[in-house]
């Protein structure tokens, strides 16, 4: 399994979103990445899900060009997660599952018995089973992301790009997903890339991460280099510090308020 | 794993199936038993096994039997359409008239009928023979290019469900106006039968009628196994359906040229037929809950129930002066729509 991409720019209409990203994704491990509102996040993602076509450059998955691959071939190695998708309002946790069966079945062919068994195991290993009967609708934020989740495992895709897959939910939901993602690359060797945007979070969590800055790569290594110098500040344009909580755990960035730091800055 | 919950839902498919069935193959009886001519029902029988009566046998045989069985076949090319529609624009109020597929067959056939009969017939009151077996090939010239032009609306523009719809009523209230102004011009006795037939209309409908439509029923039908899963995937963002791996912008093509054929040629035997697109599915859905592989073979049986019932309501309660189709389903639709409306919400 490989994902890789070397000097891709993206344009939307007129605007350059992104400027000669490369990445190399790391099997059975997992990619953070992070920057402002409108780095450039979402659009990298896209580009290495081939959804969106790059104005220069090309993404390879599993040496191939991803553009000269189909849908359903994209599909059985890869799977995508936008920031809160949306899915017809009637349908529940089981048929989302089986939706994502369609790389392997295709328009025609049956569900048959290994596919009713990856949608059990993907329902469990996510622990939505329990209500796999109910719809998309009356869960809870984090109950919803863990569906979808199942959903991309239902998929059998080796490599998992997930947008934000934190945001909006409240702090139990986020440590919740972010476990099972953990869990996901340790135990099942799912590789993942994700954007994400609690510094500390992606820290602790991720194995390297990459830093967006106006659609362009600002840093691209693993998680302690960050700490080491003091590009999440100019880049986020906060004041604040890493600092080690305890020793041995990744590194926590403290970030200063700046109401607070007004008042105490000496003039 | 909730395998009983699975297995409950089977046991419900086995009952619900027979169900509807029945349910349509009465619609259909009632429809054929039943008119503006009373005829007892033991002579409508003798009249189907070809006995009886000359005259039970000309009305049951050849005015009834084929006005039925032509409503039966528009009611579920109507009503497949609306629910590929919804679909595909993953909007509950997209319909053939409402996305103006209907309006660019009536376009069609208008035009075509300009060129090919009225010019050659000057006199206007002589009401020329219409030349039926291309009104449906030519009226799904007229839906495809709606169609087209709703295709390139989507893509062209990446509009969302709610800025096409209103693309849509737009282009179907330009072509709707061009279509009436064209028909206006032409003078008295045409204008009749043209009106009729553009209130969507079950009106002295034959045999030749069902010859000319039923190729493009079964050439439809037998599409709908290869874009059932499409259709429901087509449901998500664009990047989830691709995501899951589906070509996107392929399926939603065939899905909406499907669609543009099945209500166009209809449009072209009986003329649009309003709000059986729009209902029917909302109805259908409604009706199968979570069992949303239901949906579709609901949407089928209820094209049918509401086209013949609704008919046979048309027929029974104008006397002679018959009401129209496309009238009742208007008058009973749109309150429909409302109590559907506000269950949904």
């Amino acid at each position: 399994m490989s994902l890789a991409c070397s000097k891709i720019s993206i344009d939307y209409g007129q605007r350059r979103a992104l400027f000669d990203f490369d990445f190399a994704l790391q099997p059975g491990r997992i990619h953070g990445l992070i920057g402002p509102n409108g780095s450039g996040k979402s659009t990298a993602l896209q580009a290495l899900a081939g959804l969106i076509k790059p104005a220069s450059g090309s993404v390879e998955l599993d040496g191939r060009q991803i553009t000269t691959m189909s849908r359903r071939e994209i599909a059985r190695r890869l799977a995508f997660l936008p920031q809160q998708p949306s899915a017809p309002e009637e349908m529940t946790v089981e048929q989302l599952a089986r939706q994502a069966r369609f790389a392997h079945v295709g328009l025609l062919r049956g569900y048959g018995p290994h596919d009713e068994k990856l949608i059990a195991w993907a329902l469990e290993s996510t622990g939505v089973s329990d209500f796999a009967g109910r719809g998309l609708q009356e869960l809870s934020g984090g109950e919803r992301q863990r569906a979808w989740i199942s959903a991309a495992l239902a998929q059998e895709a080796r490599i998992l790009l997930l947008d934000e897959p934190t945001s909006y939910l409240d702090i139990g939901y986020q440590v919740e997903i972010l476990d099972l993602i953990h869990r996901l690359s340790r135990d099942r060797g799912v590789s993942i890339v994700m954007a994400i945007h609690d510094i500390n979070q992606a820290i602790s969590v991720c194995d390297r991460i990459s830093l967006l800055q106006g659609g362009r790569l600002v840093f691209d290594d693993e998680p302690r280099a960050l700490a080491a110098n003091n590009l999440v500040e100019t880049v986020f344009r906060i004041r604040g510090r890493f600092v080690e909580i305890t020793p041995g755990s990744p590194p926590h960035f403290d970030v200063e308020l700046a109401r607070w730091s007004d008042g105490a800055r000496d003039h | 794993m909730n395998v009983g919950a699975t297995r409950d839902l089977r046991a419900d498919n086995a009952l619900i199936l027979p169900a509807w069935i029945g349910l349509t193959t009465i619609a259909l009886a009632l429809s054929v038993f039943m008119g503006v001519v009373d005829i007892p029902p033991v002579d409508v029988i003798a009249a189907l096994v070809g006995k009886g009566s000359a005259q039970a046998r000309s009305i049951i045989i050849d005015i009834r039997l084929p006005r039925v069985l032509v409503g039966m076949v528009v009611g579920v090319h109507f009503a497949v359409a609306g629910f590929i529609l919804q679909s595909i624009t993953r909007n509950p109020l997209a319909d053939p008239s409402i996305m103006g597929i209907s309006q660019g067959a009536t376009l069609a056939v208008g035009v075509f009928l300009l060129f090919s009969v009225y010019i050659h017939n000057p006199g206007s009151n002589t009401l020329a023979e219409l030349p039926l077996a291309w009104l449906p090939s030519i009226a799904i010239i007229g839906g495809l290019l709606a169609g087209l032009a709703i295709y390139a609306m989507a893509f062209g523009r990446n509009l969302g469900p709610i800025r096409l719809t209103i693309c849509g009523v737009a282009v179907g209230a330009l072509l709707h106006a061009v279509a009436i102004g064209l028909i206006a011009g032409w003078g008295s006795a045409r204008i009749e039968i043209l009106l009729e037939w553009l209130s969507g209309s079950l009106y002295a409908r034959s045999w030749d009628h069902l010859r000319y439509l039923l190729p493009f029923t079964v050439v439809g039908l037998a599409m709908l196994p290869l874009i059932r899963r499409p259709l429901t995937m087509l449901r998500f963002d664009s990047s989830v359906s691709r995501s899951f791996g589906l070509s996107h912008k392929l399926h939603f093509s065939l899905a909406l040229a499907l669609a543009c054929c099945l209500a166009a040629s209809a449009v072209g035997v009986a003329g649009p037929i309003v709000f059986v697109g729009l209902i029917v599915p909302h109805l259908a859905r409604f009706l199968a809950g979570r069992r949303f592989a239901l949906v579709l073979p609901f949407t089928l049986a209820l094209g049918i129930v509401v086209v013949t019932l609704g008919d046979l309501v048309g027929r029974l309660a104008g006397g002679a002066e018959e009401i129209p189709i496309g009238v009742v389903t208007a008058i009973f639709g749109a309150p429909l729509l409302l109590v559907l409306l506000r269950r949904m919400a």
